[in-house]
């Protein structure tokens, strides 16, 4: 008890304290929104759903691959509301059904049945389903109201009452081991009906009375061509089920109540003078526009990639008309509006846009005035899907907007007539891995600095040079004073800074930036860092679902007039084989640089700090035979590798085999292994390496301790930090391993390990310390764990720094502490010159990004203050850390599910741009040591030059009563 | 500087009371609760409370809210009314969070027996085993919005002239004037005594002060204003005298000050003026009451 409460004094000592001296990591309220921008994102559209089918319905609703659950607004694109569930098969919501206000949703591979209030965003109810995957759901309605919802899974069909979620009964179904229950069907009857089919042997209908669960009718009907009820069957008309085959080229249909057709009829494509493209399976659209009446006797089939057919199912139930032919037509999609039924089709009009019209279904004529222009980009994607929301006009004729889902995930929504109202880039909700590159320097920029690197040709000509860049400056001054005039006068809502390519330029502390962000879905995107808009974009189409990027910058803007240069590296995990995309940061635009053949996979790739005579950095790929290749591999370049080769190391991490290896380069380009360190795969596998950053730098070789003798810091630019896992899971063996190697030598510097603890591991790797951070099973917490290396008092070789000539291991220094709460991500803070102190900055579950000093993951924070520690300013030790609402550098902005914080130097030394991307972008500065190199937002101008002014004139009004004195004086 | 020290003082003082006075109520227990509801499927169970914040309709926070259960292991929505259950959690010990960005909860560690039987208390990372119940199903309410940003310190006039440097320059001008008129500073009885004021008013350098750990603390935040600054002056004074240059670590505004009286002009210019002396020692009484003085070098 009594040290309980020393210690709570303690902290709350502490807490006091930071609160007097770390206030400067706030966001000031007049900040908000200055620096900062967030862009909410959701991930690839899986449902869509529009609210009501009336003109001034404005709220829409996605459920995505990202298990997200979110709602727009129409009107503006932005979310409404946004829920966001696990990651992962737990989360996966299996479809999304609306039903007036209530969003039913199945979770998880139906492990959870949720029903939403779209009005407000929170949960109706949710229940717990049985075990058993997830095969189709539909509402059921009795009595032309709908009150339930039937659950199909692969054994078992229940239905739920809509209004809490009870369960109105569960039955299983009838020899599941051999049936492949696929579909389930109610059409306002007071049956609802399962459709299961055993492959290429028999389909099997059973119905359920709605009332107690009980089989009505079960039967099964010969059908030796059926494979799936799901992919090649709807229901159609009256309770017809239609089936494809693509064997035989033939619709079958069979009505599904009546019990009399024992067998489905066939209909040959052939004789309704349909054909299929080759190799294409067909596919077959139906609408059931309300769950209490049975679907349209219309529907599409799909010929070809871009062939679909409307027909008509005769009343007779086995017969069909075709109604009209779309041939070209990408897309179709049907939509109701109050007892009219439409359908749109999208057809390519030419090579920037497509057209999209709407149908009537029952006769197939065009509708007049419905034509709508859908913009395709030339570096976009195709179409991929169609959401229609049509509504009744006040006229009576049907108006609609549409959503148009393309390839790479964006988002369209378009509005009579053919107007985008916005696009939404989902591809941005998936981000791998972002640099920020430099803007080029405007013409006169460049031109000044061009000046200073020209040889010099004569005293006059200079002069003359210098004197009239000058005056184009003031000219440039001039223009820019005369525009801030022009437009201080015109209203604010009239003034729109659009940022477009062309008038790019670099400010002048180099705060503005392109950020290039690739996504998983292989789109590229250039971002203006400072307004967050879309710059430019690009659309890999060939790049595989699950492939691994790396992003090279090979050439900085620096080097005008070549234009910079970053390299994608595209892998594709299985193979191992890569690709490369070469392309300028700033405009996106792919160049046109001979790349070289990489026929075997690469297992690393590095960039080197060799420039060829074009300024771009040799990017070396090392492929499975330890091959080096060279891009660019120019003449010069290979000159230059060769005299190098001798001092170019780099490792490989086979982390299934337990296996770090390094290695050398030699003359010819082949490589030889130096050295290898094995940590045996059965005790503990390897989950991460991280070297230093390369453009981080150290400004204070040491730190000057209270006795003013000088401790240096270990600066080893070839450190490796490992991290491994033990396989042993078991919460009382299970372990964290954090190794130091030299990544030239091999030699392992420091070794710690954390018993009793579990990953994920977060670490960050820089300067002369690593931070990383693991889960305590035994007391079940977070905590953090600093190691700082030291050389001591003395430096061995304070010129340069040899991992050859290093005698003495570093002094290693460590301390643990306690962290409140869970962390997603952790980077540290990076500037110009590395004077400013550093900060982590820790992405959290809930969203926030915590902005936590360095200075409190220091180990030789002392237990007990002395004259010396206080000296140091080192912070009494103290084991739990303090989570501050005020050091959220995104204050409310949350960003949700952090997967990454990339953070750049600018050209202020104190400020560092930092970039939190994962579900959502969230770009703004930070500030570690405050803003000691500019004037504060808070600078106050009046009172400074009010002080002035005032001074001024007493000195004024001063002088002339001195004057007037001595007048006086002298007439006395 | 001397108001946020002492402030500082008796708000330790009152938290440690308040912390005192929580742990004394603290260890009477909570309503036991351990009606734990057994799923059907195998040994899950769920995790069931209510979220408040108190004066705002559920509508308006809880779409931007949800429950995660140590960390985003499993996650819960809040229902229309508050209230959340987090489905699926097997046997174990959480800790369960309402996240919301407007509002902030406190968070709960919920024990789950392998039977379910369900158990909620304080989280304490520190001594982790500690208990303290805590009503279950969980109760969750809000202790107000989240506070992010700062304010801006605003500038008034009544700052400026309660600011110690203001004081500072205008009380010499005061005492300058009107202490010669009062005293007669020329009588050389007069003179002694003042001294031997004076050396009473010094304080007792052994005396230990919370203050000054302060003091040394602030200005060692400032990353580069530890520097003492020394009074180097006046090597042919007694040794009573040269104790008015006081060798304090300052922060910023108050360096100026310590220049001022330590180096240099001031003293030169008033080096006769026996009380602003005085008048230096009753400054540094009021204002550093903590500052350790040094016989300057």
């Amino acid at each position: 008890m009594k040290s309980s409460v020393k210690m709570a004094k303690l902290t709350s000592l502490f807490v006091i304290l930071l609160s007097f001296f770390c206030i400067s990591e706030a966001v000031f309220e007049d900040q908000v929104g200055k620096f900062d921008w967030r862009q909410q994102y959701v991930g690839k559209t899986l449902f869509a759903h529009f609210e009501s089918n009336t003109q001034s319905s404005k709220k829409m609703f996605v459920a995505t691959d990202k298990n997200i659950f979110a709602s727009f607004n129409s009107r503006t694109g932005d979310l409404l509301w946004r829920h966001v569930d696990k990651t992962g098969p737990e989360g996966t919501i299996d479809i999304l059904l609306l039903h007036g206000q209530d969003a039913l949703m199945v979770v998880g591979d139906g492990r959870l049945l949720r029903s939403w209030d779209t009005n407000i965003g929170g949960l109706n109810w949710e229940v717990v389903l049985d075990t058993g995957s997830f095969q189709a759901a539909c509402f059921v309605a009795i009595q032309d109201t709908v009150k339930l919802v039937a659950v199909l899974k692969k054994a078992a069909i229940s239905l739920h009452y809509l209004s809490n979620g009870h369960q109105k009964w569960v039955e299983n179904l009838p020899d599941s081991d051999a049936v492949q229950y696929q579909a389930v069907y109610s059409g306002g009857e007071e049956e609802v009906y399962v459709l299961g089919v055993v492959p290429n042997s028999h389909l099997t209908i059973i119905a359920y009375s709605l009332e107690d669960g009980e089989i009505i009718k079960q039967r099964s009907v010969e059908a030796s061509w059926l494979s799936s009820v799901e992919s090649s069957c709807v229901v159609v008309g009256q309770g017809v089920l239609m089936c494809v085959d693509p064997a035989t080229l033939a619709l079958y249909t069979l009505p599904i109540q009546a019990e009399e057709t024992p067998e489905f009829s066939q209909i040959l494509l052939q004789s309704l003078d349909l054909e299929v493209s080759p190799g294409f399976q067909p596919v077959l659209v139906s609408s059931q526009p309300h769950p209490a009446r049975s679907p349209l006797s219309e529907f599409f089939l799909q010929l070809g990639p871009d062939h679909h057919v409307l027909l008509q199912l005769n009343a007779d139930g086995y017969t069909i008309a075709p109604l009209r032919d779309f041939q070209p037509a990408f897309l179709v999609s049907f939509a109701t509006t109050g007892k009219k039924t439409v359908a749109a089709v999208m057809t390519p009009k030419n090579e920037t846009a497509c057209a999209i019209n709407l149908f009537s279904v029952d006769s197939g004529r065009r509708l007049l005035d419905t034509t709508v222009l859908f913009p395709l980009e030339p570096n976009g994607g195709k179409p991929h899907m169609l959401y229609v929301h049509a509504f009744l006009k006040k006229d009576d004729s049907v108006g609609y907007r549409v959503l148009v889902q393309t390839q790479d995930h964006a988002l369209t929504f378009i509005q009579q007539p053919g107007r985008v109202v916005w696009t939404r880039e989902e591809a941005l909700a998936d981000v791998v891995t972002m640099e920020m590159v430099d803007l080029p320097l405007t013409g006169t920029q460049a031109e000044l600095e061009g000046e200073f690197g020209k040889k010099a040709d004569g005293l006059f000509p200079m002069v003359l040079k210098r004197l009239s860049s000058q005056v184009t400056l003031l000219q440039a001054w001039l223009a820019h004073l005369w525009k801030l005039f022009y437009e201080a006068r015109k209203p604010r809502s009239q003034v729109k800074n659009e940022v477009t390519i062309e008038t790019l330029s670099r400010d002048e502390f180099n705060l503005q930036k392109m950020m290039v962000m690739v996504t998983a879905s292989g789109k590229l995107f250039g971002i203006d860092s400072k307004s967050g808009s879309i710059l430019w974009k690009h659309y890999l189409e060939n790049v595989q679902p699950n492939a691994a990027f790396k992003l090279i910058v090979q050439r900085t803007t620096a080097h005008f007039p070549h234009p910079p240069q970053c390299t994608l590296l595209i892998k594709d995990k299985d193979t191992g084989l890569a690709t490369l995309h070469v392309f300028n940061p700033i405009f996106g635009r792919k160049s046109h640089i001979a790349l070289p053949a990489l026929p075997r996979p690469i297992l690393q790739s590095l960039l080197l700090p060799v420039i060829d005579q074009d300024y771009a950095k040799v990017l070396l790929l090392v492929d499975d035979q330890y091959k080096v290749t060279a891009f660019p591999s120019t003449k010069n370049v290979l000159q230059q590798l060769q005299e190098m080769a001798s001092s170019i190391f780099f490792y490989l991490i086979r982390s299934e085999h337990g296996n770090l290896s390094g290695f050398r380069l030699r003359k010819d380009l082949s490589t030889e292994r130096i050295w290898e360190v094995v940590l045996p795969t059965e005790v503990q596998k390897i989950v991460a390496v991280k070297g230093k950053r390369p453009n981080e730098h150290v400004h204070s070789q040491g730190r000057v301790m209270g006795d003013r003798s000088v401790l240096y810091k270990y600066l080893n630019p070839n450190l490796l930090a490992v991290v491994t896992e033990s396989t042993d899971a078991h919460p009382e063996r299970a372990f964290v391993g954090v190794f130091l190697v030299d990544g030239v030598t091999g030699r392992i510097i420091h070794e710690a390990v954390q018993r009793k603890a579990r990953g994920p591991v977060h670490f960050v790797h820089s300067e002369n310390w690593v931070v990383y951070e693991y889960w305590n099973t035994k007391s079940r917490r977070n905590e953090f764990s600093v190691l700082e290396l030291f050389e001591g008092t003395e430096l061995y070789n304070s010129t340069v720094f040899s991992s050859l000539d290093r005698p003495h291991l570093p002094q290693v220094l460590q301390q643990t502490y306690i962290f409140p709460s869970p962390i997603t991500t952790m980077e540290a803070t990076l500037t110009e010159k590395g004077i400013t102190s550093r900060h982590l900055l820790v992405g959290l579950p809930s969203g926030a990004i915590l902005s936590l000093p360095k200075m409190f993951l220091d180990p030789r924070r002392p237990e007990v203050v002395t004259e010396h520690s206080r000296e140091e300013n080192l912070i009494p030790y103290a084991p739990e850390m303090p989570i501050r609402t005020e050091w959220f550098i995104n204050y409310n902005q949350t960003v949700a599910r952090v997967k990454g914080i990339y953070t750049a130097p600018s050209g202020l030394e104190s400020t560092c741009l930092v970039v939190a991307y994962g579900l959502d972008i969230y770009q703004t500065r930070v500030y570690p040591s405050k803003q000691f190199d500019v004037l504060k937002d808070d600078y106050d101008y009046v009172l400074i030059s009010s002080v002035l002014f005032a001074l001024f004139f007493a000195t004024m009004i001063s002088k002339r009563l001195a004057q007037v004195k001595l007048l006086n004086r002298a007439w006395r | 500087m001397w108001l946020h020290v002492r402030l500082s003082e008796v708000c330790l003082f009152l938290q440690a009371m308040f912390i005192l006075a929580c742990c004394f109520s603290d260890m009477e227990s909570g309503p036991i609760a351990t009606s734990g509801s057994v799923q059907p499927n195998g040994d899950r169970f769920k995790i069931e409370g209510r979220a408040i914040v108190p004066g705002v309709k559920t509508q308006d926070w809880i779409s931007s809210a949800r429950v995660t259960v140590e960390g985003e292991e499993y996650i819960g929505f809040l229902g229309t009314d508050g209230s959340f259950v987090v489905n699926d959690v097997p046997s174990g010990s959480y800790v369960v969070e309402v996240i919301s960005p407007g509002y902030k909860f406190g968070a709960v560690r919920v024990d789950i027996t392998s039977k379910g039987k369900m158990r909620a208390r304080l989280v304490n990372f520190i001594k982790t085993s500690e208990v303290i119940r805590q009503p279950y199903p969980l109760q969750l309410r809000s202790s107000g919005p989240r506070t992010y940003l700062m304010k801006r310190e605003t500038w008034g006039w009544t700052d400026f002239l309660m600011n110690p440097m203001v004081m500072m320059m205008v009380l010499p001008l005061l005492i300058i004037v009107l202490l010669p008129k009062v005293v007669n500073t020329n009588d050389p009885e007069m003179r002694k005594e003042m001294e031997q004021s004076m050396n009473m008013l010094n304080p007792n350098p052994e005396l230990p002060d919370v203050s000054e750990f302060m003091t040394k603390l602030f200005s060692g935040s400032k990353s580069s204003s530890s520097k003492a600054i020394g009074g180097s002056k006046a090597s042919g004074r007694p040794a009573v005298k040269r104790r008015w240059c006081q060798n304090i670590t300052c922060t910023s505004g108050l360096r100026n000050y310590c220049n001022w009286s330590c180096h240099g002009n001031y003293n030169a210019i008033f080096k006769k003026s026996f009380f602003i002396r005085l008048y230096n020692c009753f400054l540094s009484r009021v204002f550093f009451p903590s500052s350790e003085i040094q016989v300057c070098k």
